[in-house]
Protein backbone atom coordinates (compact mmCIF):
# COMPACT_ATOMS: atom_id res chain seq x y z
CA UNK A 1 0.00 0.00 0.00
CA UNK A 2 3.10 2.54 0.78
CA UNK A 3 4.01 1.82 -2.33
CA UNK A 4 1.42 3.35 -4.27
CA UNK A 5 2.12 6.90 -1.98
CA UNK A 6 5.77 6.32 -3.07
CA UNK A 7 5.36 6.35 -6.63
CA UNK A 8 2.31 9.18 -6.46
CA UNK A 9 4.47 11.24 -5.07
CA UNK A 10 7.33 10.07 -7.35
CA UNK A 11 5.42 11.03 -10.45
CA UNK A 12 3.89 14.40 -9.24
CA UNK A 13 7.80 15.16 -8.15
CA UNK A 14 8.63 14.65 -11.56
CA UNK A 15 5.83 16.41 -13.37
CA UNK A 16 6.72 19.27 -11.37
CA UNK A 17 10.37 18.74 -12.33
CA UNK A 18 9.32 18.66 -15.98
CA UNK A 19 7.08 21.68 -15.38
CA UNK A 20 9.91 23.86 -14.10
CA UNK A 21 13.11 22.68 -15.85
CA UNK A 22 11.71 25.25 -19.15
CA UNK A 23 11.17 28.31 -17.20
CA UNK A 24 13.83 27.64 -13.70
CA UNK A 25 16.20 25.07 -13.77
CA UNK A 26 17.65 25.71 -11.07
CA UNK A 27 14.34 24.70 -9.49
CA UNK A 28 14.42 21.35 -10.14
CA UNK A 29 17.15 20.70 -7.84
CA UNK A 30 15.10 21.63 -4.94
CA UNK A 31 12.37 19.71 -6.12
CA UNK A 32 13.99 16.51 -6.33
CA UNK A 33 14.96 16.72 -2.86
CA UNK A 34 12.00 17.11 -1.30
CA UNK A 35 10.61 14.45 -3.21
CA UNK A 36 13.50 12.31 -1.97
CA UNK A 37 13.38 13.30 1.87
CA UNK A 38 9.34 12.23 1.25
CA UNK A 39 9.51 8.98 0.44
CA UNK A 40 12.40 7.94 2.61
CA UNK A 41 10.21 9.98 5.43
CA UNK A 42 7.48 7.38 4.13
CA UNK A 43 9.61 4.03 4.90
CA UNK A 44 12.02 5.06 7.43
CA UNK A 45 10.17 4.21 10.50
CA UNK A 46 9.60 0.67 9.46
CA UNK A 47 13.05 0.86 8.97
CA UNK A 48 13.27 1.47 12.38
CA UNK A 49 11.11 -1.64 13.53
CA UNK A 50 13.86 -3.96 11.37
CA UNK A 51 16.57 -2.59 13.16
CA UNK A 52 15.19 -3.00 16.78
CA UNK A 53 14.39 -6.93 15.60
CA UNK A 54 17.70 -6.72 14.72
CA UNK A 55 18.73 -5.58 18.20
CA UNK A 56 16.48 -8.06 20.25
CA UNK A 57 18.50 -10.99 17.89
CA UNK A 58 21.54 -9.63 18.69
CA UNK A 59 21.43 -9.64 22.08
CA UNK A 60 19.60 -13.07 22.42
CA UNK A 61 22.62 -14.70 20.68
CA UNK A 62 25.24 -12.40 22.66
CA UNK A 63 26.44 -11.28 19.61
CA UNK A 64 29.12 -7.96 20.73
CA UNK A 65 26.78 -5.38 20.60
CA UNK A 66 29.40 -2.77 19.54
CA UNK A 67 29.84 -4.74 15.94
CA UNK A 68 26.35 -4.22 15.86
CA UNK A 69 26.11 -0.58 16.50
CA UNK A 70 29.27 0.04 14.23
CA UNK A 71 27.11 -1.89 11.44
CA UNK A 72 24.43 -0.23 12.13
CA UNK A 73 26.79 3.48 11.93
CA UNK A 74 28.55 2.18 8.33
CA UNK A 75 24.78 1.93 7.07
CA UNK A 76 23.74 5.32 8.21
CA UNK A 77 26.30 6.72 6.43
CA UNK A 78 25.73 4.54 3.58
CA UNK A 79 22.40 5.69 3.15
CA UNK A 80 23.17 9.66 3.74
CA UNK A 81 26.09 9.57 1.66
CA UNK A 82 24.04 7.97 -1.50
CA UNK A 83 21.32 9.97 -1.00
CA UNK A 84 23.79 13.13 -1.63
CA UNK A 85 25.62 11.52 -4.20
CA UNK A 86 22.86 10.93 -6.44
CA UNK A 87 21.14 14.44 -6.35
CA UNK A 88 24.65 15.51 -7.20
CA UNK A 89 24.48 13.73 -10.45
CA UNK A 90 21.53 14.69 -10.70
CA UNK A 91 22.44 17.63 -11.19
CA UNK A 92 25.25 17.13 -13.47
CA UNK A 93 28.03 17.71 -11.04
CA UNK A 94 29.74 13.97 -10.98
CA UNK A 95 33.29 15.50 -9.20
CA UNK A 96 31.41 16.39 -6.16
CA UNK A 97 29.48 13.05 -5.97
CA UNK A 98 32.63 11.47 -6.18
CA UNK A 99 34.28 13.44 -3.47
CA UNK A 100 31.25 12.40 -1.55
CA UNK A 101 31.53 8.66 -2.15
CA UNK A 102 35.41 8.54 -1.78
CA UNK A 103 34.90 11.00 1.84
CA UNK A 104 32.13 7.95 2.96
CA UNK A 105 34.40 5.16 1.88
CA UNK A 106 37.34 6.26 4.12
CA UNK A 107 34.84 7.04 6.76
CA UNK A 108 33.41 3.71 6.48
CA UNK A 109 36.82 1.90 6.63
CA UNK A 110 38.21 3.89 9.31
CA UNK A 111 35.17 3.15 11.48
CA UNK A 112 35.35 -0.99 10.75
CA UNK A 113 39.03 -0.76 12.03
CA UNK A 114 37.87 -2.62 15.26
CA UNK A 115 35.91 -5.10 13.50
CA UNK A 116 38.83 -6.08 11.10
CA UNK A 117 41.21 -6.04 14.41
CA UNK A 118 39.13 -8.11 16.51
CA UNK A 119 38.88 -10.70 12.86
CA UNK A 120 43.11 -10.70 12.40
CA UNK A 121 42.75 -12.00 16.48
CA UNK A 122 40.82 -14.99 16.19
CA UNK A 123 42.23 -15.85 12.81
CA UNK A 124 45.61 -15.75 14.51
CA UNK A 125 44.02 -17.78 17.57
CA UNK A 126 42.87 -20.28 14.97
CA UNK A 127 46.18 -21.05 13.06
CA UNK A 128 48.30 -23.99 14.62
CA UNK A 129 51.35 -21.69 15.83
CA UNK B 1 6.49 17.03 5.79
CA UNK B 2 3.74 16.11 3.31
CA UNK B 3 3.28 17.09 -0.77
CA UNK B 4 1.93 20.08 -0.46
CA UNK B 5 6.00 21.17 0.24
CA UNK B 6 6.30 20.37 -3.04
CA UNK B 7 3.13 22.42 -4.99
CA UNK B 8 4.82 25.59 -3.12
CA UNK B 9 8.32 25.25 -4.33
CA UNK B 10 6.62 24.50 -7.81
CA UNK B 11 4.09 27.68 -7.23
CA UNK B 12 7.33 29.87 -6.07
CA UNK B 13 9.24 28.79 -9.38
CA UNK B 14 6.28 29.68 -11.64
CA UNK B 15 6.02 32.84 -10.25
CA UNK B 16 9.44 33.98 -10.14
CA UNK B 17 9.61 32.96 -13.67
CA UNK B 18 6.55 35.21 -14.16
CA UNK B 19 7.66 37.89 -12.46
CA UNK B 20 11.42 37.95 -14.03
CA UNK B 21 9.32 37.88 -17.38
CA UNK B 22 7.45 41.06 -16.70
CA UNK B 23 10.26 42.88 -14.93
CA UNK B 24 12.58 42.15 -17.93
CA UNK B 25 10.26 43.41 -20.31
CA UNK B 26 9.92 46.62 -18.48
CA UNK B 27 13.37 47.02 -18.92
CA UNK B 28 14.32 46.59 -14.98
CA UNK B 29 17.06 43.43 -15.32
CA UNK B 30 18.80 44.09 -11.44
CA UNK B 31 15.55 44.05 -9.84
CA UNK B 32 14.33 41.05 -12.53
CA UNK B 33 17.56 39.49 -10.70
CA UNK B 34 16.23 40.72 -7.06
CA UNK B 35 13.02 38.94 -7.40
CA UNK B 36 14.99 35.14 -9.02
CA UNK B 37 17.38 35.40 -5.53
CA UNK B 38 15.05 36.16 -3.30
CA UNK B 39 12.95 33.26 -5.03
CA UNK B 40 15.76 31.19 -4.45
CA UNK B 41 16.62 32.00 -0.73
CA UNK B 42 12.85 31.21 0.53
CA UNK B 43 12.91 28.08 -1.18
CA UNK B 44 16.44 27.55 0.01
CA UNK B 45 15.41 27.85 3.43
CA UNK B 46 12.20 25.64 2.97
CA UNK B 47 14.42 22.88 1.75
CA UNK B 48 16.98 23.72 4.68
CA UNK B 49 14.69 22.28 7.77
CA UNK B 50 13.04 19.10 5.54
CA UNK B 51 16.89 18.58 5.26
CA UNK B 52 17.71 19.11 8.73
CA UNK B 53 14.57 17.05 9.49
CA UNK B 54 15.80 14.23 7.65
CA UNK B 55 19.21 14.11 9.15
CA UNK B 56 17.83 13.99 12.71
CA UNK B 57 15.57 11.39 12.26
CA UNK B 58 18.65 9.53 9.98
CA UNK B 59 20.70 10.53 13.19
CA UNK B 60 17.98 8.83 15.69
CA UNK B 61 17.56 5.59 14.08
CA UNK B 62 21.02 4.63 13.19
CA UNK B 63 22.72 6.08 16.10
CA UNK B 64 24.99 7.98 14.44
Amino acid sequence: MEVIKIIGIAFIALIIVVLLKQYRPEYTIYVSIVAGILIIALVIDKLAGVITLLQNIANKTNINSQFLGLLLKITGIAFLSEFAVSICQDAGENAIASKIEIGSKILIVSMSIPIISSLLEIIIKILPN
Amino acid sequence: MDISLLFRIAAIGILVAVLYQVLVRAGREDQAMMTTLAGLIIVLTMVIKEISELFNTVKTIFNL
